[in-house]
């Protein structure tokens, strides 16, 4: 039953190489954005605000300015204006405005001759705020007569994914179960921090940090400061783990501010605590659902409404969740998702955004609805998840699209669509394979006992198990095209320019694995470049998983179209003017393909350096570039994941330990499986964090990060979760991603909850409250006792 | 002037009174490899060896440094001679991001100099003071283990080849 699409024999796709910059990373000699220096380069910081919501009514910075060694200060009198609206929307507003709209909000920054003096000359700034009134509560920013955080009011306008008819669904259904569940912020708690270091010469400004999205940056510096985009340059360093922090962030705008103004090259360091409570956060979250069963396992509704706060800068509309889709067997659905603004530090898409919460929620509903009608949680998903093929419930724009999705995708020609998957439609994977396979290696039918009933007692320790499933996108296109541009040189070896982050994914490895492969030479033929804005092509960086699956896809175009040009030179110049196509390129060697009896054979770097019939010299320029786009990828493309945990739950101390863990992956063809399994780990990782321990303190009367340092904030240890789980794939190829590869990063975050919360539940019988530390345990488990206890 | 003996050679060097260890070896001796993190000695990711024991770099003025033996990741291998520590962590992927990976690689270090022969959950254990926030740990335990096959001279390289059913 296993055999899946078995991938035609590849040489590169598919091994677990080593990354290509492993060697630096366990040297300590990588570079990040907090290690990068310039000769003759300053130090700037930024004066944070004390207070949630003001006018700045009075800035003097004269005594700051007196300071020796102070070089220049800038406030929000030097920016009027200056407004970079981000390409997405975790980011919007102007770099300095004179508002403050959250504790540690930038206020002004100084730039100095040490870290030092710039850190004593903050003092030295004297502001007078007018407090204005704040709002620190989501549910309450709602209201009509609630304090405004930005001009164009707290509610964006609702997002919302709908099918079928709720009225009819609740008549088809025999049982309807209604939940609300409440998510506090999970903190980004980025190892690494950040740095941004900026140069302002003449009408030329460079940048070095540690950024996703290269290109975006670029943008924003050419919207803030109007300057052309072929005059900025970007060089976005590796970054600690970033899960969507290090995008194009404001600190990155206000040093460019600072070097405008001082003209010399400026560091921006953050502190540990900066990136933990002025940065960025996962939203805080509500999910209201319902949800409608029949007698026999068939889901006939799902409706909910989803409340998100945006904090201070976020301008979200939804969440980008694609639980709609994964639960999409539903026959009625409703969906429905708000962004409201708060006076809390800016909130902004966190691995598996939406997914991770509201699919949460959703998954959680249908396991009451699945315990109600008494069916098996594996086989409750298999009746009504999405199979391959199957209609995809988000097909609507986002309110940022220019027009509507459908509409455009109508408006093209057959030409412009020609070997396009069928759209609003699934092209590949799903979770059947998954939880088929999963139940078998886990032993689900043996160790299941039933929902609620534990698996084992043992004193006041009880295991369970539990199943849960998870998806996200494979890259969206709203935040621009992707692109990548290959170049052959003499020797045969190949460039390869992609704009592209790297934040510990490993995709500049796995990009390379996909050039080597299209181009039939070895990966140590193959370099690339993913940072460098004066040299790769504009994209749109990587976040939504979009790495693997867009930026690969033109990658491996790319290729194509340089090797094209090389087997058409080939074809002249040694195999007598045969038709290209009939060769092929095998480690660097040109032959005729499929044809063992013809024994021409000519190396990549001796075509390249034969003196051509036409020019009479040598190929000089073979570079490659994707022809034709990519179809829009949010109409067919998902990765889907299915994990499976046991857990230990003492009902004394309330402590939760999960005992043994198998992770399932379709993220279509692997391309190299140790980058992959430590994605699937490393999101089932965060996800366990999220559910179990992770949640940010607010100070109820200002705002503040009252748990802003790794001392308050826990996270998953070793230890913390299993050291050996297993991990497997299903490689249900896609007809549009690089050798059928689609991505991968989110869903595997977006499972561990799900599974990980069921298993609590099947031990002790209860469904907790995230995060479900001891004490939340403690308490569902006393709640529940109550009322039984007084009926018995 | 401050004497410090890092990695095998000394340096004389201009310390403040006030000045953090970890600055020192970052900003002065070019060893960015001591990577700093949370600077409160929370997540372990600046850690260096002192006289062969383990300490966290940012919680450490510069002058505490004096009549010390400093070992940094840079005087553990190089990049054409790994120690075997690093060759297991490149060959189980005991990271991702990288930025927490010097700190495990010298807890590990003064790990097996004691406890050459560990348990998978002596060594996860011993992993538990250091913090990895892109969620490598299993396979940061599995380095420590194979580390120590290596160490001993028992280890043979396995090669992760096949694209399906790779288990972790
Ligand atoms: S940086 Fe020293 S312990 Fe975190
Ligand atoms: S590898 Fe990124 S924090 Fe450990």
């Amino acid at each position: 039953m296993n055999v899946l699409h078995k991938p035609k024999k590849f040489k590169i796709v598919g091994q677990g190489i080593p990354v290509i910059d492993a060697r630096e990373k366990v040297t300590g000699s990588l570079e990040y954005g907090v290690d990068f220096v310039l000769p003759r380069m300053v130090h700037g910081k930024i004066k944070r605000s004390t207070v949630p919501h003001a006018r700045i009514k009075r800035i003097d910075v004269t005594r700051a300015l007196a300071l020796p060694g102070v070089l220049g200060v800038v406030t929000h009198e030097d920016a009027p204006g200056l407004n970079w609206m981000g390409v997405w929307d975790n980011y919007r507003g102007q770099i300095l405005d004179g508002i403050s709209r959250f504790v540690g909000d930038e206020v002004a920054a100084v730039a100095a001759t040490s870290v030092e003096i710039a850190d004593a000359a903050l003092d030295l700034i004297d502001v007078e705020y007018e407090p204005l009134p704040a709002v620190l509560d989501v549910e309450k920013a709602l209201l009509d007569d609630a304090p405004q955080v930005r001009e164009e009011g707290n509610v964006r306008d609702e997002y919302r994914v709908v099918w079928g008819d709720l009225d009819e669904g609740e008549t088809q259904a025999d049982y309807v179960i209604d939940q609300e569940m409440r998510y506090k912020a999970q903190n980004y708690a980025g190892i690494g921090r950040n740095a941004c270091i900026c140069t302002w010469d003449g009408d030329q400004v460079s940048m070095w940090t540690s950024s996703q999205t290269p290109s975006e940056l670029q943008t924003g510096i050419h919207q803030a400061f109007g300057i052309p985009m072929s005059n900025v340059r970007v060089v976005a360093l590796p970054s600690g783990c970033s899960f969507g922090l290090w995008w194009s962030n404001n600190f990155m705008m206000v040093t460019a501010l600072l070097a405008r103004k001082v003209r010399k090259p400026v560091k921006i360091e953050l502190t540990s605590q900066e990136c933990m409570a002025a940065v960025k956060r996962r939203h805080i979250e509500i999910t209201r659902g319902r949800m409608g069963v029949a007698k026999d396992g068939t889901l006939t509704m799902a409706d909910f409404s989803h409340l998100m706060d945006n904090g201070a800068y976020g301008f979200k509309t939804d969440v980008y969740f694609f639980c709609c889709d994964l639960w999409g067997g539903a026959r009625n659905g409703d969906y429905r998702v708000r962004g409201v603004n708060t006076n809390l530090v800016t909130s902004g898409c966190m691995r598996a955004v939406g997914d991770i919460t509201m699919g949460l929620a959703v998954e959680r509903l249908a396991d009451k609805c699945a315990h109600k009608v008494n069916m098996d949680p594996l086989e409750f998903r298999i009746k009504n998840q999405i199979k391959s093929g199957q209609q995809l419930r988000m097909q609507e724009p986002r309110q940022h699209m220019k027009g509507n999705l459908t509409d455009y995708i109508d408006g093209l020609t057959e030409e412009q669509t020609g070997n396009w998957p069928k759209m609003f439609h699934l092209s590949s994977g799903s979770t059947h394979e998954l939880l088929l396979k999963g139940a078998e290696k886990f032993r689900w039918h043996e160790r299941w006992k039933g929902w609620g009933v534990p698996t084992r007692v043992n004193g006041s320790k009880r295991r369970g198990v539990g199943v849960g499933t998870g998806a996200h996108c494979c890259g969206v296109e709203f935040g621009g095209n992707t692109s990548s541009v290959v170049r052959l040189n003499h020797d045969g070896s190949v460039n390869v320019f992609s704009a592209a982050g790297r934040q510990g994914q490993g995709s500049e490895t796995t990009l390379v694995q996909v050039a080597a492969e299209e181009m039939g030479v070895p990966v140590e033929k193959v370099s690339i470049v993913t940072g460098d804005t004066y040299v790769v092509p504009w994209a749109s960086g990587s976040s939504a998983s979009t790495t693997m699956f867009r930026t690969g896809w033109a990658t491996r175009e790319a290729c194509r179209d340089a090797k094209t040009q090389l087997l058409k030179i080939a074809a002249r110049e040694f195999f007598d003017g045969i038709d290209h196509e009939k060769l092929d390129i095998e480690d660097g060697i040109i032959r005729v393909a499929d044809d063992p009896a013809d024994n021409r054979r000519i190396a990549i770097d001796e075509l390249m350096n034969v003196l051509c019939s036409d020019s009479l010299s040598q190929t000089s320029v073979i570079t490659g570039r994707p022809n034709g786009v990519m179809p829009p990828t949010i109409a067919f493309a998902r990765q889907w994941a299915a994990q499976f945990a046991e857990v230990e739950v003492d009902v004394g101390t309330g402590e939760i330990r999960i005992t043994d863990y198998l992770a399932g992956q379709d993220s279509g063809t692997v391309m190299n499986p140790k980058v992959l399994k430590n994605q699937v780990i490393g999101g089932a990782i965060c996800g366990a964090g999220f559910v179990l321990y992770e949640g940010m303190e607010f100070d109820p009367s200002d705002g503040r990060v009252l748990n802003d340092s790794l001392l308050d904030y826990k996270l998953l240890r070793t230890g913390d979760f299993p050291s050996d789980p297993e991990v497997f794939f299903v490689e249900s190829q896609d007809p549009v991603g690089p050798f059928g590869a689609r991505g991968a990063g989110e869903s595997p975050a977006a499972a561990a909850g799900p599974a990980i919360c069921q298993a609590v539940h099947n031990a002790i019988g209860v469904w907790v409250d995230v995060p479900m530390t001891p004490e939340t345990v403690m308490r569902a488990i006393k709640e529940n006792e109550g009322p039984k206890a007084m009926a018995s | 002037m401050t004497r410090l003996n890092v990695n095998g050679q000394s340096f004389d060097v201009d310390v403040k009174a006030h000045e953090i260890l970890s600055d020192v070896l970052r900003n002065q001796l070019g060893l960015i490899g001591v990577k700093v993190s949370c600077a409160e000695g929370e997540c372990g990711s600046c850690t260096i060896l002192v006289d062969g024991v383990p300490a966290t770099a940012c919680l450490m003025l510069g002058r505490q440094g004096e009549r010390h033996e400093i070992t940094t990741i840079e005087g553990i291998g190089t990049h054409d001679e790994l120690h075997p520590i690093q060759e297991a962590f490149v060959e189980e992927q005991g990271f991702q991001c990288g930025f927490c990976t010097p700190g495990f690689i010298m807890m590990a270090k003064a790990f097996l100099d004691e406890n050459p022969n560990p348990t998978e959950e002596e060594a996860s254990m011993a992993m538990s003071g250091n913090i990895c926030r892109c969620g490598a740990h299993p396979y940061i335990v599995k380095s420590v283990l194979n580390a120590a096959e290596r160490m001993q001279g028992r280890h043979e390289s396995k090669r992760t080849t096949g694209s399906t059913g790779a288990s972790a």
